[in-house]
């Protein structure tokens, strides 16, 4: 039987086609080997020597690596505190180095497709932000979302989405959503204004951001390092922290101004200047530090800036002295926003159940597209309509999917109801052609003309009241709106036509 | 003239049934209002609050007990494996802060929960939410007036397009209606899920109304008969395919389960509205056009 396919129906296969390719190429499918998502940058000497996030590694000492159990088994027996040689091949390089341990990285297995899922299913960290007790107007939402971005990235944050959004009322939010593991204490970092201010008595020398007095922060080696943590009097630990601060002209010549006016004091553990710099983190007093003699009316652009982290064990200790270093850095380096922020919603999301839940949603939708077909096939009995209809409708869905890869769409939670919600007026539309053609009045193109008159009033009606949920409540259910749209139109303008011409086929045989 | 059957006798008769179900749904409706406030009970979703998913295992009813006097509102509910009914995780909602519910939970399984680890925390302030929910309703109401124009524009009558309005909108509240009477909670889901219905509840209507005012093949009886097995075939089959969903995805995911059961319920209410208030108004205006 020699089969000759109309253009309607060649152009839904040609769909399909770029969809799967759009969905598979270049994925786990075809590559081994597992991807770094994070690589800590300090004292890192796989980054020291060119390794960077996005890098795929195949193979640890000539062992091949192709899941994560396969990296986690090689790494766990490695290392017994000894200094050992470790070899590490990625696709394009070979990097060898010599250390008690290995170096801090975050892996995942190259995902099998090319789309994207959104936080509620890959997990990840969502906040909305205002300001408090202010409207902020498009231009202060800007700078807002610019420094914020700024701030993250100079956290170490690389896999994020800062941007302005506006609801229906005209409020307008900053939208954050962080891919991946949760940063601790990621609350403080996003709504702490972190206005910096060092003084000395009542005057400020300087204050945070590198568009303020700061020249440059250190972040590595000698020049930020933690101290061994030391026992308090009541049991717990503290640890100090040290960085090196390099400040601009100006605040270094404001700096010898102050300091001149200071007086000497002696005492046993060297000579001092009368009075400390005390260093505020938004109001809020961190650490106070002596000024040696020797700078007194210095104009000095360098200064150590030390503080500490307390716990209950000593790893807790050197834990928050370093998260305290961290963040004291990036509000020194990125500057202190300019109003104070509310978070109305904040949300963590942790993967771990990720995988069952989309295994759950594809059972489901395996199980609907069974019992429609049942349905169907009961109904009509005629088994190449009814797989016709089953085929159109996986189609239709692979097609929406392939979309979404292309133009990097997040799937949420919202876009899947909206898959479903196009599944479901998909088949009602593929039931009609279906009835509408095999009525015995008019020629078949007039019947199918008639079908989709039907099929586009239901279009246009679903269409339009879709629309209002682009914009309603800051876009959270914009992934709903947009996915629906998609599915839609993609059926009612590819896959429903070219079921049509299918049924004509059927018909003429 | 054609012999008179059972449905041309009784039509106008029939459409007693949705009047008085309709007119019921809004006093019902109205004196639920009254009494709590506002049409529906609201989960935080809608309220503000927090929502706490713990990824260990635990007594539910013994957590419910100790937890109940410290969260205020407070809903815990399971999730568990499809086939095995094994605890995966639990979920507690309540209205409190996100910190003070966390340490809660803290205390009492004596673990330390992490963000992002094991357990997954959602919290919405309550001026936040109050706002977006406003925004829903109004998007709901924007939806319907667009679909509503959309079918002027589309049969330019006024008759059978305020039939298919109708319809829709009795599908909505006697949905709303038996939502309240279960006892659920509205969920920002489950306002999506009553957009869905919009479409899905125009569908049918659209089908009927085209073969009866734009066609001229067959007596309106015959018309009626043909749409209704397209349509009951359309509307059954998205009932069943739903109700295989909603079994599957019970546990594991609060927000689908809402959707799909407020599908459910609204396409069997759409199968009364379609066939007995749409199609009644419709053979009442062809008969008077006669």
């Amino acid at each position: 039987m020699k089969i000759k396919l109309t253009f309607k129906i060649w152009l839904m296969i040609f769909f399909l086609a770029a969809s799967l390719l759009a969905i598979f190429a270049g994925t786990g499918l075809t590559k081994s080997g597992i991807l770094i998502t994070n690589i800590e940058p300090e004292n890192n000497s796989l980054f020291d020597l060119g390794l960077r996030q996005g890098d795929i590694i195949i193979s640890i000492d000539d062992q091949k690596i192709e899941t994560l159990k396969d990296y986690s088994s090689i790494l766990s027996n490695k290392y017994i505190g000894q200094e050992v040689k470790t070899t590490v091949k990625t696709t394009n390089k070979e990097y060898i180095i010599f250390s008690d341990k290995f170096p801090e990285l975050s892996v995942m297995e190259i995902p099998k497709t090319n789309l994207q899922l959104g936080l509620d299913l890959a997990g990840g960290s969502r906040a909305i932000i205002k300001a408090e007790n202010k409207t902020l107007s498009k231009t202060e939402l800007n700078d807002l979302v610019d420094i914020t971005a700024n701030r993250l990235n100079a956290f170490g944050l690389t896999d994020l989405k800062v941007i302005p959004v506006s609801d229906l009322a005209g409020n307008n939010f900053m939208l954050i959503e962080i891919a991946g593991a949760t940063p601790k204490d990621l609350k403080k970092l996003i709504s702490e204004q972190g206005k910096f201010e060092a003084k000395i008595g009542n005057e400020t020398v300087f204050i945070g951001g590198q568009d303020e007095g700061i020249a440059s922060v250190g972040r590595s080696g000698q020049e930020a390092y933690i101290e061994s943590p030391k026992q308090s009097s009541d049991g717990s630990y503290y640890s100090t922290f040290r960085f090196s601060l390099y400040l601009k002209e100006e605040a270094a010549r404001k700096h010898a101004e102050v300091t001149s006016k200071l007086e000497v004091n002696q005492t046993p553990q060297g000579n001092y200047l009368s009075k400390p710099l005390d260093l505020y983190l938004d109001g809020g007093f961190i650490s106070s530090l002596k000024i040696s003699e020797g700078l007194k009316g210095q104009v000095t652009t360098q200064i150590s800036i030390s503080g500490s982290g307390s716990g209950a064990t000593k790893e807790e200790a050197v834990e928050n002295a370093k998260a305290e270093m961290k963040q004291l850095q990036t509000v020194l380096m990125t500057g202190s926003l300019p109003y104070k922020l509310e978070i109305v919603k904040l949300d963590t999301i942790s993967p771990s159940l990720g995988e069952e839940f989309t295994n759950t949603i594809l059972l489901a939708g395996l199980v609907a597209i069974l019992v429609v077909s049942l349905i169907i096939f009961i109904r009509y009995r005629n088994w190449k309509a009814s797989l016709a209809l089953v085929l159109v409708t996986v189609s239709e869905v692979i097609i929406i999917l392939g979309i979404a890869a292309l133009i990097r769409w997040n799937l949420d939670l919202p876009g899947i109801a909206g898959i479903l919600a196009t599944i479901g007026t998909g088949i009602d539309d593929l039931i009609i052609l279906m009835d509408e053609t095999s009525q015995k009045v008019l020629s078949l193109k007039q019947r199918l003309k008639r079908a989709f008159t039907i099929i586009l009033g239901a279009y246009f009606t679903t269409f339009v009241s879709l629309l209002p949920l682009m914009w309603a409540g800051a876009g959270l259910l914009k992934g709903f709106a947009i996915t629906t749209i998609i599915g839609i139109s993609v059926g009612v303008f590819i896959t429903r036509p070219a079921f049509g011409d299918m049924l004509k086929k059927f018909q003429k045989e | 003239m054609e012999k008179r059957n059972w449905h041309d006798r009784n039509y106008k008769k029939l459409l007693l049934i949705p009047i008085i179900l309709i007119l019921s749904s809004i006093i019902y409706l109205f004196m639920f209002n009254v009494q709590n406030g506002d049409f529906v009970y609201k989960d935080i979703s809608l309220t503000g609050g927090t929502s706490i998913t713990v990824f260990e295992k635990t007594n539910i009813e013994q957590l419910e007990l100790n937890l109940s006097n410290q969260l205020p509102d407070l809903t815990i509910r399971e999730i568990y494996e499809l086939t095995t009914k094994e605890q995966k995780a639990f979920t507690v909602e309540t209205t409190a802060d996100s910190d003070v519910a966390k340490q809660a939970i803290q205390e009492y399984l004596g673990i330390e929960l992490i963000e992002g680890d094991n357990v997954n925390i959602i919290s919405t302030g309550s001026s936040f939410s109050e706002g977006f929910y406003k925004q829903l309703l109004i998007a709901i109401l924007i939806a319907f007036i667009f679909m509503a124009l959309v079918i002027f524009i589309l049969f330019k009558t006024a008759i059978p397009s305020l039939a298919v309005i109708i319809s829709a909108f009795a599908d909505i509240i006697m949905t709303l209606v038996t939502f309240n009477l279960l006892g659920m909670k509205m969920s920002t889901a489950g306002i999506v899920a009553f957009i869905m219905l919009i479409g899905y509840s125009v569908d049918t209507d659209v089908l009927l109304t085209t073969r009866m005012i734009k066609r001229k093949e067959g007596t309106i009886n015959q018309r009626i008969i043909g749409s209704m097995k397209t349509g009951m075939t359309m509307t059954l089959t998205s009932l069943f395919a739903f109700l295989a969903a909603l079994f599957v995805v019970q546990s594991f995911s609060a927000a689908l389960t809402q959707i799909f059961t407020v599908l459910v319920i609204g396409l069997g209410y759409d199968l009364l509205n379609t066939w007995v208030t749409n199609v009644s108004i419709l053979k009442w205006y062809a008969e008077a056009k006669k």
